[in-house]
């Protein structure tokens, strides 16, 4: 692991330090997202092609802002429940 | 009418205006002068104290503090092994992606920002005590 390089194994730690900022307020727990992303971070500690790793780190992203969409539907989906209650 | 209502205000400000002066801002430059000698020393003395005191943290405080962090840390395999000098890798059993939450963890406990490039350089409690001492913000 060390054999890689050093700025993109910085910026893997960062998007996972992101990722778990992002988990605290995760509806189904902070716990259990962080067992789910270490399990997904964990799998990929194989990768050691720097294109590979780029991908990765793309995917990353990718799930950042899927979290940050679903926070935002959550609190959509709240504020409508409260001011038209079905 | 306006006008002389107007002017006679402005006069009477003005006729007030000195007399007002006077009274208030004797006693006000006597006072402050007496309570200045007065308080004085012992303020200048507080103040030197509050603004030149350090945040205080012994190195027994943040290692306890860190220890603590660690024994709740529930991805800490064994806990015996948990002392001043252990490494997060070796001895405690985390992996690198465990360590980027225990720096987390000790940003929150000292209320600073560990920036990237630092956090990766800190593997060991003793690396982790090292830098909260060194960091004259951390409380």
């Amino acid at each position: 692991m060390a054999s890689t390089n050093p700025a993109l194994r910085l910026e893997v730690k960062r998007i996972y330090k992101e990722l778990l900022y992002m988990g605290r307020d995760y509806p189904q727990g902070y716990d259990y997202f962080r067992n789910r992303l270490h399990k997904a971070f964990f799998n990929q500690r194989h990768l050691t092609d720097e294109e590979a790793i780029k991908k990765g780190i793309e995917r990353a992203e990718f799930v950042k802002k899927e979290i940050e969409a679903l926070y935002f539907l959550k609190r959509y989906r709240t504020l409508k429940h409260r001011y038209a209650p079905s | 009418m306006f006008r002389t209502a107007l002017l006679r205000s402005a006069r009477q400000v003005i006729r007030s205006a000195p007399r007002c002066q006077a009274p208030i801002a004797r006693p006000i430059a006597r006072g402050s002068l007496v309570q200045i000698q007065q308080i004085a020393p012992s303020a200048r003395f507080q103040a030197v104290r509050c603004y030149a005191a350090s945040a205080g943290l012994s190195r027994e405080e943040v290692l306890g503090r860190i220890m603590d962090l660690l024994k709740n840390f529930d991805k800490v395999t064994d806990v015996s092994k948990l002392n001043a000098e252990s490494h997060f890798n070796n001895d405690l059993g985390l992996d690198s992606l465990d360590t980027v939450e225990v720096v987390m963890a000790i940003e929150e406990e000292f209320s600073i920002e560990i920036p990237d490039k630092e956090a990766d350089a800190i593997h060991s409690v003793k690396q982790a005590v090292d830098y909260i001492l060194a960091q004259p913000d951390a409380h």
